[in-house]
Parts: structure tokens; sequence; C-alpha cells
């Protein structure tokens, strides 16, 4: 019944309708509003630190350093238990704030810069979140790292060369030339064998090393040349070593980062071999340099009894000693490759690769050394605050000898599958066959972040006042619903904006909401015109709203569509802050849409829908 | 007797824009850009210093410091800089130290770009405006009849010229930034195009006996007052956002405010005269006829 009634009245909107859009408005209303209070910062303590102040002797100690705190909140009881939050007034305090309290507790690893919601608790424990805001409006030191991955090629090229040139020694083949080709200038090395015209001759020799490196070696790729062979690294092993060595600095970067407590770092790929590293809040970009600069590497030990004289003691991960000789069997830099497996019996284990030397001196120790135990280290060099170089060693694993190993070999009893793929990062991170280099460094002082903040908002306040005085004037009897629409669109805008995960608001993403304001009304104005021709053709009212409404729509489909193409292009091709401006803008076209034809439709069939008159003035 | 006014006013204005856009290709074939830090990596600091101090007192001081030839720019507030460089050994001597002989220092940002990444960015952002025209040519193609279509993207392709010749002409810094402007203009210019296409093209179908020269001006009449006001509006916003919005968007809101300006000028001149110069008519729009009855 009330569907075959409903298709008979002109401008009626189902009661659904209303529901619909009045919970879509209310819903971004909540969602925006925490954006509204803005966040402050804050420094966390982990409950492990040590912290033995209650909250009010901390507040006097601070407040005695001439340090506004906000509040001081103590989680009792969820995951954080025990965790200390101080809330700051001032936000460039907070770092002063981090090195007074780090003095205060025993473990000063435990303390993080964070920022939290400045929102009243009801409309957190709603769930919903403030904006996050890009660097450019926060404040903070942004890196571009750019992994090369060549040498990682070079060292599986250099590996292969060695024992080619061994087994032609073996097999005593006779004027075979193996060389690795530099001449290239892609990011691929290729190795020629070159044969003489004596070996050409002989059609075993190239079957041979055909055989060898099929069987050995699946992953290089044979072709044919005219003296002799060459051998290439397959496409997909390229892309496979990339990816590893791209992923493996994204873990080793991601673990630093953490060192430098700032819970809202981020550190991401970028490309095919860029990492990006965010740090808000960081206003000194040589401590951060300082800790993504460092070199990491690795070596073997034999272990020797505890309490023996001639060793140097290292601690393993649980601090407890080690005792090794003085001087490590082998370095990292001989390790070629390392991947986690499951072996035979189904336990976890790890393959290490080394390179010919490495694997001579590896043979000769593991020989005399048959059921012994051996150590593996990490260390990592850092400069510390004054520039000065500083070491941090650690035992990874201490692995029984089972038999002489050789240039391959297997670490087995490294634990579940998860922590031997952890070992074998470690383990290529130790031989560090990819250096790092900084490409591009930012730096935004917090004055100019929120500056920017102040002058972005002016800007919208401004455009948006304009705009809102000039549709009440022009279009008097209408203009109110444009406007009623044109406040919504901003309201669900930001309110989308705080909702979506990963979306950043950076400087230019305000100059694209500013930009929305203005083409928003567009969805109206083309309306409203549609509207004024209708009447004058001698329509009513209610009849040139539903026809108007109609005939506009693909008009504002049209025009919005191309605009929606650039605003794709620029997302996916742009980077940081342009992908903000493309967002923004995206997103504005929808939600101008939604409010423009949807809502403001609902509004004028409320009140206009039924009005007969004719000659009516917009 | 008005329209025949219209009509000649539009294929003088066309004119008009042909010859600035052959002009604006001239200079920016000659001048070139000012290419912002983003394309061409380097270092840019941003100092705050006493208000008294003058780019000749920084000058020796830098150009000494950093052996070569630092450009120092003022910015937007007095006692503020803006000092570029190249990225070489000597350029990573601490500003602060360097300027300390006069007076107080607040580094307010740094950016060092390498030479690798802006060479990436310049060819990515190129690519973006590449992917976004043919993007754009295809759906236009696939909507609009293609004379039709071609109005619209010489409107397109002039408007963008023209930014790019202003930004040429006055060595304004062309950054990323502007580069997404540029973008925000083909989908901005298309706009306004395509509403009055679209009135044509109704036009077109309900009344074909119309001379075409007649349904372009009646199609600019009917839309005009849409025009004039969406583009008032954006022009409205764009210009809060160039004065309020501070240096980092001065150069977005000037390519916007000019984008928008020879947008909705070229959308009314050569976006309606080219097709008609290329023999639009309604045969084009003309309703097929049912072939299944007898």
């Amino acid at each position: 019944m009330d569907n075959i009634q409903s298709k008979k009245l002109l401008n009626h909107y189902s009661a659904w309708k209303y529901i619909v859009l009045i919970v879509t408005i209310i819903v971004m209303l909540f969602s925006a509003l925490p954006t509204w209070y803005g966040e402050n910062a804050a420094v966390q303590v982990g409950a492990k630190a040590g912290l033995n102040l209650t909250p009010i002797e901390l507040r006097d100690k601070l407040t005695a350093q001439g340090i506004e705190v906000k509040r001081i909140e103590v989680k009792q009881h969820g995951e954080d238990k025990g965790q200390t939050l101080i809330v700051l007034n001032d936000d460039s305090e907070q770092t002063l704030v981090k090195t007074l309290v780090s003095s205060m507790v025993t473990e000063p690893k435990e303390l993080t810069l964070a920022l939290v919601s400045a929102a009243p608790s009801w409309l957190q424990n709603l769930g919903f979140e403030p904006i996050k805001l890009g660097l450019d409006l926060r404040g903070g030191v942004q890196f571009l790292l750019d992994v090369d991955v060549q040498p990682v090629y070079q060292a599986q090229a250099d590996a292969l060369v060695e024992s080619l040139r061994q087994f032609l020694r073996e097999q005593q083949i006779r004027g075979a030339s193996v060389r690795i080709d530099n001449t290239r200038d892609d990011a691929a090395l290729q190795i020629a064998i070159a044969l003489t015209d004596a070996a050409q001759a002989d059609n075993s020799a190239r079957a041979t090393v055909r055989q060898f490196i099929q069987q050995s070696y699946p992953t290089w790729q044979l072709t044919n040349a005219d003296n002799g062979l060459v051998i290439k690294l397959s496409q997909d092993e390229q892309s496979k070593l990339r990816n590893l060595t791209v992923q493996q600095n994204l873990q080793i970067m991601r673990s630093r980062i953490e060192e430098l407590g700032i819970t809202e770092a981020l550190v991401q790929r970028q490309g095919e071999h860029r990492i990006r590293i965010e740090l808000p809040g960081v206003q000194d970009p040589a401590a951060a340099k300082n800790v993504i600069g460092a070199t990491a590497s690795l070596a073997f030990f034999e272990v020797k009894e505890s309490g023996s004289v001639n060793a140097q003691v290292l601690k393993d991960k649980s601090g407890n000693p080690v005792y090794v000789a003085r001087s490590p069997v082998l370095g990292g830099d001989h390790i070629v490759d390392a991947r986690a497996n499951i072996g035979e019996m189904g336990m976890a284990e790890v393959n290490i690769h080394l390179d010919r030397i490495g694997g001579q001196k590896m043979s000769e120790f593991s020989r005399a050394n048959i059921g012994k135990p051996m150590a593996t280290s990490y260390s990592e060099y850092s400069r510390d605050e004054q520039g000065k170089a500083k070491q941090t060693q650690e035992i990874i694993s201490v692995a029984t000898i089972q038999s002489q190993l050789g240039d391959r070999f297997r670490i087995t009893g490294a634990g579940t599958y998860q922590e031997a793929q952890q070992l074998a990062l470690l383990l290529r991170a130790g031989s560090m066959t990819a250096p790092v280099t900084i490409v591009e460094e930012r730096t935004i002082g917090p004055t100019l972040g929120a500056e920017n903040i102040q002058n972005g908002f002016a800007a919208l306040g401004l455009g948006m006042g304009i705009t809102l005085l000039f549709m009440a004037l022009w279009y008097r009897r209408l203009g109110w619903v444009a406007n009623v629409a044109l406040i919504s669109n901003m309201v669900i805008l930001f309110g989308l904006l705080a909702l979506i995960p990963g979306a950043v608001l950076t400087l230019p993403g305000i100059a694209g909401l500013v930009l929305t304001v203005g083409m928003a009304v567009d969805t109206n104005v083309l309306i409203f015109e549609r509207i004024k021709d209708k009447l004058k053709e001698g329509r009513s009212f209610a009849l040139a709203i539903d026809t108007g409404f109609d005939s506009a729509f693909s008009t504002i489909f049209d025009a919005n569509f191309t605009t929606m193409i650039t605003a794709v292009v620029l997302y996916s091709i742009g980077n940081g802050p342009i992908q903000g401006f493309a967002l923004t803008l995206g997103l504005g076209l929808l939600t101008s849409m939604f409010t423009g034809i949807f809502a403001s439709r609902a509004l004028i069939n409320l009140v206009y829908g039924r009005d007969a008159r004719r000659h009516v003035r917009v | 007797m008005k329209n025949i006014n219209l009509t000649k006013w539009r294929y003088i204005s066309s004119a008009i824009s042909i010859f600035l856009m052959l002009a604006s290709l001239t200079i920016v074939c000659v001048k070139g850009f000012n290419w912002g830090l983003d394309f061409t990596g380097g270092v840019v600091t941003e100092v705050q210093l006493d208000r008294k101090i003058t780019s000749s007192e920084l000058q020796p001081l830098l150009n000494a410091a950093y052996q070569q030839d630092v450009s120092v720019i003022s910015a937007s507030e007095p006692g503020r800089w803006v000092l570029r460089y190249a990225d070489t050994a000597q350029s990573h001597v601490d500003i602060a130290q360097t300027l300390a002989p006069l007076g107080e220092v607040q580094v307010l940002n740094t950016s060092v770009v390498g030479p690798q990444v802006g060479k990436e960015l310049a060819e990515q952002g190129g690519l973006a405006l590449l992917v976004a025209m043919l993007a754009i040519l295809g759906y236009l193609s696939y909507r609009f009849e293609w004379r039709l279509a071609s109005g619209a993207l010489f409107a397109l392709v002039h408007d963008v010229i023209f930014v790019l010749a202003f930004f040429s002409l006055t060595q304004m810094e062309f950054n990323l930034t502007v580069l997404a402007a540029v973008l925000a203009i083909l989908g901005y210019s298309l706009n306004d195009s395509i509403i009055i296409a679209d009135r044509i093209r109704e036009l077109l179908i309900a009344k074909p006996k119309l001379a075409i020269q007649e349904i372009n001006n009646q199609a600019i009449v009917a839309t005009f007052s849409r025009t004039m006001v969406t583009s008032g509006t954006t022009l409205m916003t764009v210009g809060a956002l160039w004065i309020m919005g501070g240096g980092p968007l001065e150069g977005f809101s000037i390519a916007m405010f000019i984008g928008i300006l020879t947008g909705t000028f070229s959308s009314i001149s050569v976006g309606t005269s080219l097709p008609e110069f290329l023999g639009l008519n309604s045969e084009h729009y003309k309703v097929q006829v049912i072939t299944d009855t007898p």
C-alpha cells in the first residue's frame, strides 16, 4: 500500500530516508567533534619503568621545575595496567618532561612520547578519535631512505663465481673463464662463462657446467652465448631478493625507532626500494639520524667454559653471561644469505650460505670442534648524542656443531618458525649487504606547524563565511537550504577524515577543504538554476523542484566525475602532502554530492514539497 | 540582435585566447620554470632572525660557510628568511652556528632532497599529468561527441598552459603543491566546459532546426548565471586561501585563482567556438530511428 502511495506522491521522501540522513549526520558530528578539541602532548611511563612516585608527588616535582601539567592518569585496569600518563599543557615541553622523568625512573627505556585526545572522556569512550595530522601541521622530522639493492646482487654473484671456479677446477675443465659482467647498466649483474675454441669443440664441458648450475643454483637463468654461457638472476629471484632486503631494513628501522620512544612514528615502504620514516614531535634530526644510520654486524664465536680467563663475556637475550673466545671465528660479512625453513623433522631451521673464504674458515673450525657449542652474536654500532660511536653486542643463539660445516649449513634449535625467521632476518641484517642512505630529510618546527594549522583554518573559516553569506543573499528563498547542505557537508567530511583509517590531514589537504567549500555549492547552484528555468516555463513550485532535481543530476555527475579522475590520479601517483590534498578533494566531491542532492532534497521536500504556487521567485 | 553580438564576442575572445595561448607557450619555452626544491633537490632552510638584519648581512656569512652562492629570499614575515643551497659536503655546516654572530637564530624548518628523489618526483608529476589527461580524454570521448569534446579539451589545455606561463613569467617557485593545483585545474576547468556542453547537447536534441551558433549562444545564456555563481564562490574561497593561507599555500592559491579565471573564460569562448568551427550540428545528436518498426 505504502509503496503505491509514495509513487504517486510528488516530492516525498519516506521516513527511513530521513532516518538514514539524520543518523549519518549525528554519527559524523560525533566523529568530527574530537578534532575540535585537538590533542595534548603527553609522556607515557610504562608499568615496568619503576616509577615510585604517586601522581601528586610527580605533579609537585614537575611544577617545581616550572612545568604545568594538565592531568596525570594512572591506568588501573586493562592491558596497560600500572601505566602513568602525564598530559601537558604546553606541547613544546614534551621532550623536557621526558628527560626530567627519566631521572626519576629505573628504566628510562619505558618512557614514550605520545599524543592524547583532549576530547571529553565520554566522547573517547564511544571510540571517536581526532583526525590524524600530517607532519607539516604537527611538526617533526621526516626521512626518506634509499635501500641500495645492488650489493645484494653482487654478493650473490660473487658467491656463484667462486663456487663455479672451484667446480671447474675439480672437474678439470680447461679453457673456461668465469667473470662478472659489470659493463651493463641495469640493476642485475650477469656472469659470463667464456670457453676457448678447444673447450667449445668438446660439448661435454658446456653440458657439465649447465647441469651444475641447474642443480645447485636453480634461481639463476642460463642462456647460450656465442662463445660460452651467460648466467643471470631470474626476474623472480631479483624481486624476491629486493623485497627481502627492503623488508629486512624496514624491520631493523622499526625496532630502532621503537627505541626512540615515539608512539606515533611511522615507518613504511615507499615504492620499490625506499623507506619513509615520519617522526612527529621530534625536533632534532641529528639524534634520529644517529639511530637510523647505525650499522649492524654479526659474528660467530667459539664458546669457552664459564669462568675461563682467556675469554670475553657477552650477555644473551635474557641477560645471562656467555663466555666466548676473544676473537670471532667468522664475521657476518661472510654471510651471503640466510633463510628460515621447516626442516625434515618438522623443526624450524635457518639455512645459512657463506662466501668461499667464510666457507673455508667455517669448515676448518667446525672439523676441530664437532660436538662443541658455537655462539652467534649480533652487534650494532650507533652514535650517541655527543656523536661518539658506541657498540652494543648480544648473543642471539648458541648451537651445537653436529658435523663438519661447509659454505652452506643450517642452525637448528632456534625455536619456533617465527623465531627462526627472526634469526634469519638478523643474520641477513648482520651481513648488512644493503647500504641505506638518507635521500630526503625534512624538519618542520612545531611553531611553523601550529602556524600552518592556524592559517589553514582561518582561510577555511573566511571562505566558508563568505560563501554562506553569498548563498543566503543570492538565493534568498532556497539559500538557507544550500547553506544547511554546505555545513552538513563539512561535518560529514571532517567526520569521515577522522573515521577512515590512514587518512591524514595535511596543509594541502586543508587547501582541498577550502576548495571543496567553493565547489560544493555548485551542486545546489545547478539544481536551483534548473528550478528557476522550470518556474519560468510556468510550472508550479513543487513540480519545478521535481523536474529541476531530475534534469540537473546527469550534469552534476558529469562535472564531478572529471574532478574525481584527477583526485584519484593525484592520490595514486602523489605522495605525502599531495595525497592529503587528493584525499580531501575526492572525499569532498562525494560528500558534496550526498548533501547537495540527497540532504537538500530532503529539506526542500519537507518545506516546499506541497507548494503549488506558480510564479515563485527563487 | 543581441545574440549576433554574442556570437561576435565569442569569436573575438576565441581569437584572443588562441593568441594568448601561443604567447604563453613562447614564454614557457623561453623562460622555463623556477623549479622548487621538490624537483631539483638541494637544501632549503627557513630561519627567524632579528627584524633589523638585512640580506646583505646574511649573504656573505652564508656564502663563506657553504662555499657557494646561497640564495636568500625574504619570507612572508619580517625577520624570516628562506635560504636555499645545493647539497654538498659543506652544506652540513650547522646553520644556527653560522648565523650566530647576527644574534638569536631560530631554525623553523629544514628540507634536504637528494637529486635522485627530485628527478623521480618530476617524472612522477609528469606522469600524473599525462595519466589524468588521458583518463579525462577517455571519459569525454565516451560521454560526448568528439567535436563537442574537442572544445572542452582545448579549453583545458589553454588553462593549464596559461597558468604555467604565469609561473614561468613571474619566476615564482614551481613546487609539488603548485603541480597539485595544476591538476586540480584540469578537473575544474572541465567542470565549466562540461556543463555548457551538456546544455548544447540538450538543445541540439530538443531544437534540431536551430543554427549551431544560436544553440551555442542559448546554452551560454542558460548556464551563465550558474557559471558566474560557482566561479564566484570558488574564487572567493581561493581568495580567502590566498589572503589567510600564508606562505606555503601562496603558490597553490595563485595558481588556482588564475586557473579558475581562465577556466571560466575559455569554457565560454574557445570551448564553444571550436566545436562550431569543426562543424558540429544537430545531425550528430539526431535520435536514432527505431529500426524494428516497419
